[in-house]
């Protein structure tokens, strides 16, 4: 996406968010309050992460309970992707990143000597901006996982394939056409294909970063959807730009600006009573 | 904004839109005069490029179809006459023993390059190959000729000849494989890298398939600049009358770039027309993998 389109999207967010404000919190309240997780699935304690000279997170603490949605808001450029991908340790394909603090994952710091970053990578899966399936057939995107991680049997691929498309509501739009290239797909199929796909490596969590940004209104809504019914299952980090969509199917909203986790909070707290003077400004579009 | 800075800033507009207005009117000849002139060295230097492109090939064709004959690829040279089977099969020897070196070692360093190099290590690497091109091709076949033929004691031979041919066709291998990595979008590695797959299986699942055209245009480009090489091996290779034997060292191969070098030389009708003869097939071999790399390429861009 070029800066430009991504301007313009966040413009019209923006400018939405500001109209529709009391919208967007009626949204958050009138979805019934799920109860409180019973725990935390990601602990991040007093994290920095760094690009070379650049500092991108400042002293991030902040949790994720298992089972719920925390979406992650706030301007561009305020961290939150960097938050997002240093979950999975994603950041570190970025030549001189290096970071402080630590992430732990059902209590186990995720940087530890003993952790594989395969293995922690397959526990918490990933789906990205732009819809990026492989240039094979959708069976084969969605058993890419597997089969590279080792799993031969054809009849237990087929199974954890409809299992996963099923999940990530595809299975009955693409299930005649199995074989056929996944590029032939539309954006959102594709996305949803993205999510088949990561679900295929039996993730515990998934991180979403802005999956909606390159689709449609009604492929949006249905991945919004899909996030909820998620949601039963998986832990979900959510980057997002929309605040009516953090609205629709966050449980949590964290605010970040300049690196630094400003508010978090349940979606309904955030969005009703923000105790914090730049989180209104950013929700009201005054800021940003 | 006042009113009066409004009726400054019209005011100001206006003198400027009359001031280069006027200037665009005042040059226009001059400008057009420009463009012809450039118009006009372009299609000069054009005219000089093409032409001596346009000569070689119809020179080539006209004398090599006519020495063309079946006798050329059934007997060995004799002398400054007789055919060219010895040099047809030393040649394919030859850019083969220089592929089975170098196509394989090349991959696998643009690989290197693409993937796991450090920046720096990178730069380094990659200077160094841009090195490797820039060497005289002379060069390369003294350096064959001191390692490996006096040096080591291999003789004009086999072995050496398609080590020189490979340190030639080296550079050009690792750049292609190299471009063609460092194009396959990073989503595509990410979103692999994100399911927990490792580094290297990412590599061979996701992005040499997406590469392989790429690479595989350069290997055929490498095959084709091989193909019309002389200079490193007439120190490794040097000439033969007999048809390759299929040993690596202690003797030498003839091959078709050598009968054009040297036979154009000779005062002989005989041998100007095998010169011609491998001229032509040269040229075809070169043509023929020049096209199919270029068919690779186009239906790459089809996708």
């Amino acid at each position: 996406m070029t800066t430009e389109t991504k301007t313009r999207t966040e413009a019209v967010a923006r400018s939405r968010s500001y109209a529709d404000e009391p919208a967007v919190a009626a949204i958050a309240a009138a979805r019934a309050p799920r109860p409180e997780a019973e725990r935390q699935k990601i602990r991040v304690d007093g994290l920095n992460v760094f690009f070379g000279p650049q500092q991108a997170l400042y002293d991030v603490d902040i949790s994720f309970p298992e089972q719920q949605v925390v979406a992650l808001i706030g301007p561009s450029g305020c961290g939150k992707t960097t938050l997002l991908r240093t979950l999975n340790r994603m950041t570190e394909l970025v030549p001189r990143s290096r970071h402080e603090g630590d992430v732990r994952l059902d209590g186990a710091s995720i940087f530890g000597p003993e952790v594989d970053v395969v293995d922690l990578r397959r526990k918490v899966g990933m789906v990205f901006q732009r819809p990026n399936p492989f240039p094979m057939s959708i069976l084969d995107n969605v058993t890419f996982g597997p089969r590279r991680h080792g799993v031969r049997n054809r009849a237990l691929l087929g199974e954890i394939a409809e299992q996963s498309l099923r999940s990530a509501a595809l299975w009955d739009e693409v299930k005649d056409k199995l074989n056929q290239s996944a590029l032939g797909l539309s954006g959102g199929q594709q996305q949803r294909l993205c999510i088949a796909r990561a679900l295929a490596v039996q993730p515990e969590v998934l991180l979403m970063d802005e999956p909606t940004s390159a689709l449609d209104p009604i492929s949006t809504g249905k991945v919004e959807d899909l996030v909820r019914q998620l949601a039963e299952t998986y832990t979900l980090v959510l980057v997002t730009h929309s605040l009516p969509q953090a609205g629709r199917v966050a449980d949590r909203v964290a605010f970040l600006l300049s690196g630094r986790v400003v508010e978090e909070g349940t979606a309904q707290a955030i969005f009703t009573r923000p105790k914090d003077a730049r989180t209104e400004d950013y929700l009201t579009g005054r800021l940003g | 904004m006042t009113t009066h800075e409004a009726a400054e800033a019209a005011r100001l507009r206006l003198r400027h839109a009359e001031a280069v207005g006027a200037a665009s009117v005042r040059t226009r000849r001059a400008r057009s005069a420009r463009g012809y002139l450039v118009l006009g060295l372009a299609t000069v230097a054009i005219l000089a490029a093409l032409f001596p492109l346009v000569d070689i090939i119809a020179l080539v064709t006209v004398h090599g179809i006519a020495a063309m004959k079946l006798s050329l690829f059934t007997t060995v040279t004799s002398g400054v006459a007789g055919g060219l089977q010895n040099a047809i099969l030393g040649t394919l020897v030859l850019v083969a023993g220089g592929m089975i070196i170098a196509g394989p070692l090349g991959v696998f360093t643009g690989i290197y390059l693409a993937e796991w190099a450090e920046p720096r290590v990178a730069a380094v690497l990659r200077y160094l190959s841009d090195v490797l091109v820039g060497v005289p091709s002379i060069v390369i076949g003294y350096f064959g000729f001191a390692v490996f033929v006096t040096g080591l004691g291999w003789g004009f031979s086999l072995a050496a000849g398609a080590i020189a041919l490979a340190t030639f066709m080296l550079p050009y291998i690792v750049r292609t494989t190299e471009l063609a990595l460092t194009k396959v979008p990073g989503e595509l590695r990410e979103g692999s890298l994100a399911l927990g797959i490792t580094r290297g299986r990412t590599i061979h699942s996701v992005s040499l398939p997406v590469a392989a055209p790429g690479i595989l245009t350069g290997l055929l480009l490498a095959l084709g600049i091989g193909l019309g090489e002389t200079a490193p091996l007439i120190y490794t290779a040097s000439w033969s009358n007999y048809d390759p034997h299929l040993v690596p060292t202690h003797s030498p191969v003839g091959y078709l770039t050598y009968v054009v070098w040297t036979f154009i030389n000779q005062p002989f009708s005989a041998s100007h027309e095998l010169a011609y003869a491998a001229a032509l097939l040269l040229l075809i071999g070169v043509l023929v993998l020049n096209l199919v790399a270029r068919q690779l390429l186009v239906g790459r861009q089809a996708d």
